[in-house]
């Protein structure tokens, strides 16, 4: 019987992160995105307020989905999840983009089977400011992917820092 | 269709709020949504009001959704009303797992609004 670590490559494929991200953004935002190479926008946002959410991954995957964009993608997620408008990036945005970390979490792992039924999902963590970094322990594998909505971007990363 | 009393059960804000959305595009003329933050919320509302459907999330801080359906079926709280559970949650196991807590019906987030519409009339129909 094949252990999850023999489905590396499966659980490893970038297009499972293409396909969850498609199908949040469309389904709930109603909204479509689509891959963005060129990750140095989100470099040149060093510095500038931006959100991040972690929702972590526990069981036979341990690990991290993580969420980054800027204030004012953060804004446009919101209002497109609530139909409300906002200046700033209020308890509202925050909250908005932490369930979005989750969905994305949560449909990234139902792409393998063996993730959906085995794997929990911790409760989202948002942070926000302008000036940090987040550094985190990933021995096994790390997805990142850029994507395009409404003239903004958001990256969405997979961390891996254990499979049994 | 009558009033409906709908309970929502989610520790997010906005995702109590696309559900309610999703509820009032459902067609549902006369409709009052109470809301709980976490499952502990929801018992407490439903000690004092009378509700049609709860809607629920599973994955929760202090008491999860399916705790939460325990509760109100060992309680005998709502007797006889659906619950019907939210969640990113999708496996075979979860969903088995709803079904025997006592929850009716199961959404998997993401959602459209129609998919609510259709279960949500679906069990208000058969009630």
């Amino acid at each position: 019987m094949l252990t999850l670590r023999d489905s590396l490559k499966v659980v490893a494929d970038p297009r499972n992160l293409d396909e969850s991200a498609r199908e949040v953004f469309e389904t709930m935002l109603g909204v479509p995105c689509s891959n963005q190479s060129d990750r140095a926008l989100c470099d040149a946002d060093q510095g500038m307020e931006s959100v991040t959410a972690v929702v972590g991954f526990g069981g036979i995957l341990s690990g991290a989905c993580v969420f980054r964009c800027n204030a004012l993608a953060a804004r446009r997620i919101a209002e497109c999840m609530t139909g409300m408008e906002f200046s700033a990036v209020d308890d509202i945005v925050k909250d908005g983009i932490g369930e979005i970390c989750n969905m994305l979490a949560g449909t990234w792992k139902s792409k393998v089977p063996d993730l959906a039924a085995n794997c929990g999902l911790s409760v989202p963590a948002v942070i926000t400011g302008s000036d940090y970094r987040l550094h985190v322990q990933a021995p096994e594998f790390t997805v990142c992917r850029t994507y395009s909505f409404n003239n903004t971007y958001f990256e969405m990363t997979i961390i891996c820092d254990g499979l049994h | 269709m009558s009033e409906v009393r709908a309970l929502i059960v989610d520790d997010s804000s906005v995702m109590r709020k696309i559900v309610e959305r999703s509820l009032r595009q459902a067609g549902l003329e006369s409709l009052v949504i109470f809301e709980a933050g976490s499952g502990i919320d929801g018992l407490e509302v439903l000690r004092s009001k009378t509700v049609d459907i709860i809607l629920s999330d599973i994955n929760m801080p202090l008491m999860d959704g399916l705790e939460f359906v325990r509760q109100i079926r060992s309680q005998r709280l709502a007797e006889g009303v659906p619950v019907v559970m939210i969640t990113t949650e999708s496996s075979e196991e979860h969903v088995k797992q709803a079904i025997e807590a006592g929850a009716m019906g199961y959404i998997r987030k993401p959602f459209t609004a129609d998919q609510v519409k259709r279960r949500v009339l679906s069990l208000l129909t058969a009630a």
